[in-house]
This record gives C-alpha cells, structure tokens and sequence, in this order.
C-alpha cells in the first residue's frame, strides 16, 4: 500500500496565496488584547522556524507510530508528508483521505467544512499561516448511522532544527455515527520546532466523538493547537488534549452547541515543568438550548513552569435550559510556578445551570502522609499522586482499551511505573 | 524483640494529648488498647507513623531496638515495619489499588530491582480473595467512593501485602457490619504470627470477640493506667470506664 | 413561571429622585482645561503641591485611552466637554444643620441624614455636589483625637498625615478615572484615627448630586493608626436626570499594624450616573481591611475595591452586592493582592441582574512566589430574574508557591420557581414572592451590614424589585 502514496496537490480553488496574505496582513498579538492577557508574546518569534525538508528515515517513524494495539485505520504524517496509511477494520463509506484528496473527490464536503468556523480566541493570524501552508492533513468523515468501533489513529511527526509543521485533522461526523480518533503529535528528535496545528470536529445530530489529542512535542517546540467542535443535536463530543510536550503551547478550543440537547466535554490534561509555558484559551458557546457542556483542564506546575488558562462559558439569549460547567485546577508543586486562571462566564438567559470554579493547591499533605505510611517515599508519592489527579479525568473516557492507553502515556510521562488493572 | 513505647508525651499544637505513655508489645503477641473516646489512642497511632500535625516532646519508640523517632519520614518507619491501619484511611484520587500498592511493595526493593508483575498479582488476588474484595476493586482508585467496610477492608489487604513487623490497627472495628466484622478479624487473624506484633485500638469489646488479645491495656487521658487479661475488656464493657478513671486517680 | 413581563423603565419612586434649585456661587462651567484645574485651585486655595499635583493628573488623563479594550463601550458616551467639574456655595461646611443654607438642607432632610446623624451616628460630612455642606462629629469622639474633616481640610490643617499617605495606595495614573479624579478632585472625608483608639458608632458621609451635567469627584482618605478601628459608612443619591451625570471618587484607606476599618457604601444612583469609582486599602501587619459594597441603580457602575496586604497575617475582605435593574450595568468586583506570608483574602459576590439589566464580577487575586501560609477564597453568585437578564464573571487570579492556596467557585441561578410557586401557594403575591426570594439570596450579606442600613437596604431592593414581575 505504501507504494502508492504519491505527493497530494491542492485544486486550484484552495488559495492559500490568499491566507498567507491574511497572515501578512493582520498585527501580531499584544498583550493588551484580552485574548492574549498575561501571554508571554516573546514567545510567538518564528524569525528561526524554516519550512520543512523530507524527513532523513521514514520507515523509523513508521514503527514508531505505534499506539492502540487495535486500531480500524492510521495515517502517518512526517514533516507534513504522508508517509503511511492503513485501514484494516475501516468500515465501507467512511472517508479517511489526506486533505488534498478530500478537497478533491469530496469538494462540497470540503468546502462546507474545512475551516469553516472563525477562529474567535486570538489566533487568527496563525490561523491564516495555518491555511496558507497546510499540506496534507487527515479528513474523517463518518456517514450517517456508520459506527467505527476501533479508533482511527493518525501520527504527526517533525523532525529537524527549526522545522515547520502544519497538522490539520478535520472530522466530520454524520447523523447518528460513532467514531473514536487518537491524534498524536510527536518530535522524532529533541530539536526545536514551529508546530501550527489545527483540527475541527463538526458533529451531526445524535453523532458520538471521541477525540484525544496526545501532544509531545520536543520540549522547545513552539506550537499552535487550534480547536473548533461544533455539535449538533443530541450529539456529543467529548474531547481530551493532553500537552506532554512543547516548550510554548498555545491552545484554543471552542465548542459551539448548535442543536437542542447537544452536549460537549472539554478535558485537558497538562504536566508542565522547566520552563514550559501551556497557554489555553476556551469557549463553550452555548447556542441552542437544553444543551450542555463540562469543561475540565488539570495542570500540574513543576519548577518554572508557566500556564494560563482562560476559559468563557458564553449562553446565548435563546439557549435555554442550559448546563455548563467549568473548571481549572492547578496542583501546584514548586515555588517558581506560576498559575494563571481567568475562568469566565458570560450569560444571556436565566434558565440556566452554570457554574465555574478554579482551584490553586499543592499536593495535599494528608495524601503524602498515607502514602508515605505504606512505605512508599515522599518524591515518589508525590508523582503517584500527580499520576492520579491526572487518571481521574482520563476515567471519563468510555473506551477501557484507550483509556488503558492513555494511562500507560500518561505513567510514562510521569516517570511513575504502573500496572494496567 | 518488640513494639516499646516509653513515657511517651506528644501534642497537637499547644495542647498535650499523651502525657507520659507506656507500653511494650513483644513480637507475636496481640495487645489491644481500649480507651474512651478522647483518650489519645488515635494520636498514638498516628504519633508513631509520623503525621506531622503532632510534635513529639519527650520519650520513644523502639521497633526490635531501632528508634523510630530518628527516621523522620513516615515511609522510613513503614518500611522499617511499622504499619498503622488507620480509622479514616485517605481517599487518592486517580490512584489505583494495584498500583498504590505496587508502589508500596517497590518502594521496599533496591533500586535495580523490579517487582514480577505476575507473582505480585497471583499475591494480590489471593488476599483479596481471602478478604472477600471484589477483584475489580483493584482498577478503583483508593478508597475513593468506598464504604466503611470496603475501606477497613482496603487497609487489611495493605497489611497483609506489605507484611509489617508491627501493626497498629485504629479502630478497625468502626463503621463495620457484623459479617464485615468477622471478614476483617479473619484477615488479621491469619497474618497473627511470632514474627510479628499486633496493637489493636478500640473502644467496643466486641472485636476482641474476634481478635482475642493476649494483653489488654487501659487509656486514660494519654497514659496507659490499668492493663490486664482478655477479661479486662469485658469487664470494661459491663461496668464502663469510670471505675477505672477512678482507680486511676486514687493511685495517681 | 411568566417572568417574561417588561419591567417598569421608570423605576424612580426611590427616595433621592427630587432636585430643587440652588445658586451656586462657584461654577467652573462645562468642559475641563488647565483653566478648569487653576479656577478649581484658586477657590479653593490649594498649596503649590495639589495644582501641581491636579495639573499633572490633568496630562495623564487626557493621554490615557477609554478602557474599552475590557470595559463596557458605554464609557464611549461620557462626553466629557459637557460636565461640569466643580459647583459650589463654598468651601467651608457648616457644623450646624442650622447654619445650612435651607435649599440645601431640606434635600438632606428628605433624606433624613439629620436624624440617622441623631440616632446613632459618631460623625456625619454631607456633601451637596463639590463641597461639603455640612460637617461634624461627636464631641466625645473628637475630643479622643479622631479626625474627620473634608479632604481640603485634610491637606490644609493635617498636611503632616495628609501628604504622607495622599494618592500612595491609588497612584494617580492608575486607571483613567483615578487620573481624572487627581485632576479635579473636591470634597470626600480625611480621616485619621490615633493610635488604639477605638470609634464605637460610624462615621458617616452622604454623597448628593443635585446639578445636571455635573461631574462629583470626592477624595476619600482614610488612615487608621496602630490598633484603632473604625467603621465609615457612605451614601451617596442623585435625582433622574435626562443627560447623563458623573460621579468618579477615589478611596485611599491605609491600616497601620493591627488596625480595622470597616468601610459600607450603599449607592442608590439615578440610572443617569456613570459611577467610576476607585478604592483601595493598603493592610500594614495584623490589619484588617473589609469593604461592604452595595450598588444599587446607575447607568453603570465600575467598582472593584481592592485590598494590599504587605504585612503578615494581613486580612482583606470584599463583600459585594450588586443589582442591576433594567438598562443598568453594575460591572464590580474585588482586586486582592498578597503581598506578606501568612495574609488572607475572601471575596463574597452575589448579583442580582433585572429585565435588561447585565451585572458583571471582575476579580483579581494575586499571591507571589515567595510567600507562604496565605489563601483567598472567592466566591461569586448571580441570581437573574428576567429572560433578558445578563452576568458575566471574569476572574483573574494568580496565585504562586507552593505553601498558598486558593479558591475560586461562582455560580449562576434563576429564581427557583418551586419556591415561588411554595409562597404565592400560601397566599403571598407573585411580586412579593420574589422581593421575598431576592432577599433571601442576598441575605446572609445583609446581615453584615449595621442595623439601620440592612433595613434601608431591603427597602431598595423591593423597590427596584416592584417593576420587574408582572
């Protein structure tokens, strides 16, 4: 299969001279706008960021995109090129294609989909840089009442000094289908990179999506996660990014519930030590009414590590009947971290359950003095319990195979050894 | 060999809670310790562990001879086989059974050595077995969402699995059901041995039904004032503590 | 529950909606200039320092933007070439009702300032537009050392204290409306309390508008030496006009080790006030600073009274209630900056949002790195009667170290339909039912607040609660 990979093109209607115009065009960020309030600017140089050459060892990344032991399709994106794709379990008429092959034979879809929503929570101009530049990219689209019951998983690699990389998954879920996607981001070394990622998930009405980003970039890689989630109908998406990795990270994830009843989960997971900087931007627009949203981000501070997150739950005058919730936690381990929350509420109706809370803590001593108790030493304790404020949310994932998955991702970056169970 | 406590003073911010406290329990034998409420048996057990809401002013602990007021981290004195089966064991979110315990059983080898995941799992489920825990309670983060009787349940297989030289059980009995009750006393029943010391707190005779104690000791206000035979706590369940109290202060 | 029913616009049966004429004798006319600052001066016979002072407020304030890059883009409409910066009868209040001049008194007595002043009162200042009209306190109280003068007063008679602390804790470039206040600033309290002396009654300040297109920018200073406390009370009323009136202060308050101050405001504003206020208290040692905030009415309202601990175990508290009646924007909060080890916070916030009416919680905790031992707790509530009713809460909160904690939890509700459906079962009118319902959300904060005020302010809310059910 690998054979036939040949190097995707665009159709002519794809302008990307026009984004990358649109990035040229729009100012950089400043602190003085509320989208990029206590944001290290500095940071958002890509004066040593170059577009990316061909990756020197491709076979290498392929073994080494290895995630789920079961799995219904993969692709494999090396410094933006495909590289791999297999669909052993894919079910018949589901679309699993590069973008420019979408674009292509699936051109009305494409249009109607691909970056199709504004991006609202500050990143516009990379947003732009993001169009002007993508190659490759994975398109999902799911038919109506389809239901693909492995995962579908895609690797994303950089690789080199200074290397440029554009992700882009785009997911579009008929009515009533049901898909899981595992997204995983990776730095074949420990060089530093420019990572500018996007990934839409459009839920039709009573669609069912799973989707876990599993970030690990090299710890000086500068990256961009765009995110837009719009749900339909009785849908629900439930979501989970993780940010093992990055130097500089800038999230941003925005739910729209369209439909009467649609739900959203927004979960996020984020070890950050050294100097690290993960900086999440969120929206749940509540649209329609009768829908819910439950949004959860854990972060865990070391050292001199640095994270804002800065979360709105925004309920729109006719979304009745809404349920929101939202809330940060940092549990926080040294005295140099630095911990930002600005969560947010901004509400038009008042029939609503909304409420939101942000918590500031270290390790509770209690915890460390049972642990220690059995024995088990204070350091070793402490990243046990880092392991199991973390587990906690990864128990909202319905899949044991993933959620078996992602805890083993999670104890091997945590350096805490454990057995599956 | 033994579990020897001697004048033991200990406070919780200003305020002294044991005040001067005796206590020897040889290797294989079980001594229980029955106090009313507010007598102190809870801060000995959490004194000799370690929790650092307590300050030690005078005495000691020897475990076999070492003290274990100079190992200042209370995973020092676990791992040196001291085990306290607390009455509010802690809920650790995310943690699992397995793996807390894993840790523990880990944190007990050399650093190149590994634990065989096999063999620790035959172990494992033997004892939860004997327990009667559910094997599912393994992949349940610990104690988090349990009842009463499946926490004291949870702290017994700790015991058994981490195999301590001394082990103080504080109120094991609370909050248990007669039938979880007679689970539990099996479980401790079984880990009795002469290598090893039991020092069982409670305030209801009814587990020395169970746990039949070779020694019996009296608290009162922080000391040890009156200590005898299995039948000391019967008689302290028919004629209550008071006589006690006063014996104790006609001799004080 | 039909709750659907347009509020009443015209909710001005409130007690401060009259104005009678009164001659001024001093007039700076509309718009604001150097001159404006030198006639302003010159009345008042400031020393060098305060032009000097007002002048260089005047250059920041023109150079600063409108804050609508976060604020409400209703500033946008204060226009301010068409107020009036200072009106006056004169400089020096009088220490007698009787010597009040009588257009003047009668507002005063239709507020009942004179007899609250009898029943339980240390000290009153009222202030009709720019200046005080009135001023005294308790002979007792005075004669233990206290303090408690016109802030013009303040910096003429007690430059030694004044200049010491004056425009220390709110720099004057610290936001627009503070750099406009420095500029033009006239009447508010000076306050100083000696050294463990305790002020057993309050010491109270009552705020008039009475003139159209008119800008009130009183200075509050308040210093409370080591161990003394103190409760200051403030109230301020404007009558409805058609154009729009400004009222933007600015509060200094220092506790000096161990000191408390207490201060309450309850504002009931016209809705044709844009009400700008700064507040801040620094907390020395073992001090303790607790605002108790009550907005009520205004076309907006921006006020987060803030709280510096730099030293140990310094205390700082807001207690805030807002409600907004329709078309109004009660946009408040809290800033708690920690700044000592061992210092804690708390941050209580319920609002009440009314037809169109939008109420908005700002908060900002800071704790640094090196500190240790210190916690804030916040908690922000919003109850919102009508379908058309708005909230929106913006915490920002930074808060390091490993040996500090902090907690921030905020909620948004509607009036429980259940429990109204409970009381007009047993007979009590769907109106009442809520007034009855609103009060209870706000009650456990009412209970903070003296006697006399937590009456007055049940009155208000069942006032502004008439229009809002059908």
């Amino acid at each position: 299969m690998e054979n036939e990979l040949v190097a995707p093109v665009w159709p002519e209607w794809f302008d990307q001279a026009a984004a990358i115009q649109d990035y040229e065009s729009a100012p950089p960020p400043t602190r003085k706008d509320e989208a990029w309030r206590f944001a290290n600017i500095s940071a958002l140089d890509l004066g040593p960021f170059v577009s990316a050459p061909e990756v020197s060892n491709e076979g290498r990344l392929i073994v080494a995109s290895s995630g789920l032991e079961r799995f219904s399709a993969k692709m494999v994106f090396a410094n933006n090129a495909l590289v791999h794709e297999e669909a052993p379990h894919l079910p018949g008429g589901v679309v699993f294609t590069p973008l420019e092959v979408a674009a292509r034979e699936h051109e009305a879809l494409f249009r109607k989909y691909f970056m199709a929503q504004p991006v609202e929570l500050g990143s516009h101009k990379y947003a732009a840089l993001h169009k002007g530049s993508v190659t490759g990219g994975a398109f999902l689209y799911v038919p109506p009442d389809t239901e693909v019951s492995l995962p579908v998983e895609i690797f994303h690699w950089a690789e080199g000094q200074g290397t440029s990389v554009f992700p882009h998954t785009l997911i579009v879920c008929g009515e009533n289908s049901r898909v899981t996607v595992l997204d995983r981001f990776q730095s074949a070394d420990g060089l530093a990179a420019f990572a500018c990622g996007v990934n839409d998930l459009h839920l039709a009405k009573g669609a069912r999506l799973t989707y876990v980003a599993v970030q690990d970039w090299s710890r000086d890689t500068l990256a961009f996660h765009l995110n837009s989630t719009i749900v339909d109908a009785g849908a629900l998406c439930t979501s989970l990014a993780t940010n093992f990795g990055g130097g500089f990270v800038r999230g941003e994830s925005l739910s729209r519930l369209v439909g009467e009843g649609a739900r959203s989960e927004m979960y996020s997971i984020n070890p950050v030590e050294g100097t690290r900087e993960v900086d999440q931007r969120t929206l749940q627009d509540h649209v329609a009414p009768n829908a819910s949203s439950d949004l959860l981000y854990l972060n865990a501070l070391d050292d001199k590590a640095r994270t804002i997150f800065a979360g709105l739950i925004k309920v729109q005058p006719g979304a009745n009947g809404t349920d929101a919730y939202q809330k940060v936690r940092n549990l926080i381990l040294s005295d140099e971290a630095d911990p930002n929350s600005m969560p947010g509420l901004e509400i038009l109706n008042d029939d609503v359950r909304c409420s939101h809370g942000a918590t500031n803590g270290p390790v509770s001593e209690d915890e460390l003095f049972y642990l220690q108790a059995r024995g088990i030493r204070r350091e070793a304790a402490s990243r046990l319990i880092v392991n199991g404020f973390f587990n906690a949310l990864l128990e909202k994932l319905e899949d044991p195979a993933l959620r078996a998955h992602l805890e083993d991702l999670l104890a091997k970056r945590l350096k805490v050894s454990q057995y599956a169970g | 060999m033994s579990l020897h406590i001697q004048n033991l003073h200990a406070n919780i911010g200003e305020r002294e809670i044991l005040r001067g406290l005796d206590l020897e329990v040889p290797k294989g034998e079980v001594h229980a310790i029955m106090g009313k409420n507010g007598s102190g048996k809870s801060t000995l057990a959490k004194v000799m562990a370690g929790h650092p809401d307590y300050d030690v002013t005078a005495g000691s602990v020897t475990l076999d001879g070492a003290s274990l007021f100079g190992m200042e981290e209370p995973d020092e004195r676990a791992r040196a086989g001291l085990f306290v089966a607390f009455q509010y064991p802690m809920e650790v979110p995310g943690v699992t059974i397995a793996n807390f315990i894993r840790a523990a059983r880990q944190a007990r080898l050399t650093e190149d050595e590994d634990l065989d995941a096999v063999e620790y799992y035959e172990e494992l489920y033997a004892k939860m077995d004997s327990l009667k825990i559910p094997r599912n309670f393994t992949s349940r983060a610990v104690n988090e969402g349990f009842s009463g009787g499946e926490k004291k349940r949870c702290e017994i297989l700790q015991l058994a699995m981490l195999a301590p030289k001394y082990a103080v059980l504080d109120e094991t009995d609370s909050g248990l059901d007669i039938d979880a009750l007679k689970v539990v006393s099996d479980g401790v029943n079984a880990l009795r041995s002469p290598d090893r010391g039991f020092l069982v707190i409670t305030h209801y005779q009814r587990l020395l039904d169970y746990i039949v104690p070779d020694v019996v000791h009296v608290m009162v206000d922080g000391r040890i004032v009156l200590s005898g035979d299995k039948d000391l706590a019967l008689k302290l369940e028919a004629e209550g503590y008071d006589w006690v109290e006063k014996e104790a202060l006609a001799t004080a | 529950m039909n709750t659907e029913t347009k509020p009443d616009v015209n909710i001005d049966r409130s007690l401060g909606d009259f104005s009678y004429d009164v001659d001024y004798e001093f007039d700076a006319g509309l718009g604001l200039t150097e001159r404006t600052i030198d006639y302003i001066s010159d009345v008042k016979k400031d020393p060098d320092w305060i032009r000097a002072f007002r002048k260089d407020a005047l250059r920041k304030f023109q150079g600063m933007p409108m804050p609508t890059h976060w604020a409400s883009h209703d500033l946008d409409n204060i226009v301010f070439e068409n107020i009036r910066y200072y009106l006056s009868q004169g400089t020096e209040p009088k220490r007698s009702w009787d010597d009040v001049p009588a257009d003047v008194k009668r507002t005063f007595e239709r507020l009942g300032i004179p007899e609250q002043e009898r029943k339980f009162l240390a000290g009153v200042e009222a202030q009709f537009d720019s200046e005080a009209a009135y001023s005294n306190i308790k002979a007792a109280v005075g004669e233990q050392g206290v303090v408690f003068v016109g802030s013009t007063d303040g910096l003429q008679k007690h430059p030694e204290i004044f200049r010491k602390w004056f425009g220390k804790v709110i720099p004057t470039g610290d936001n627009k409306f503070s750099a406009l206040n420095s500029a033009v600033f006239s009447g508010g309290s000076f306050i100083y309390i000696p050294p463990g002396v305790k002020v057993k009654h309050p010491l109270q300040a009552y705020f008039r508008i009475n003139a159209e297109n008119f800008g009130q920018f009183e200075r509050t200073l308040i210093i409370a030496d080591e161990g003394s406390e103190v409760m200051y009370m403030e109230g301020c009323t404007a009558p409805k006009f058609e154009t729009s009136t400004l009222h933007s202060a600015v509060v200094e308050l220092v506790a000096l080790k161990g000191a408390k101050i207490q201060y309450i405001t309850v504002q009931n504003w016209s809705a044709n006030v844009f009400n700008l206020v700064t507040k801040r208290g620094l907390a020395h040692e073992d001090a303790e600073i607790k605002w108790i905030d009550c907005n009520i009415g205004s076309r907006l309202t921006m006020k987060y009274p803030g709280v510096i601990m730099k030293g140990r175990r310094a205390r700082g508290e807001v207690i805030s209630i807002a409600l907004a009646g329709d078309g109004q924007h009660q946009d408040t909060g809290a800033k708690m900056v920690h700044a000592a080890d061992d210092t804690t916070s708390n941050i209580v916030s319920k609002s009440i949002s009314l037809g169109k009416g939008r109420s908005t919680y700002r908060g900002l905790v800071q704790i640094g790195r090196h500190l240790k031992g210190c916690k804030n707790n916040t908690e922000c509530d919003a109850l919102l009667i009508n379908t058309e009713s708005r909230t929106d809460t913006y915490p920002a909160i930074t808060v390091r170290g490993r040996e500090n904690a902090c907690q921030h939890e905020a909620s948004v509700s509607k009036i429980n339909a259940e429990q109204i459906f409970y009381m007009q079962q047993r007979g009590i009118p769907k109106a009442a039912a809520m007034s009855l319902a609103v009060n209870g959300f706000v009650n456990d904060l009412v209970q903070q607040f003296p006697m006399e005020y937590s009456v007055e302010l049940k009155r208000l809310i069942d006032l502004e609660m008439e229009g809002s059910v059908g």
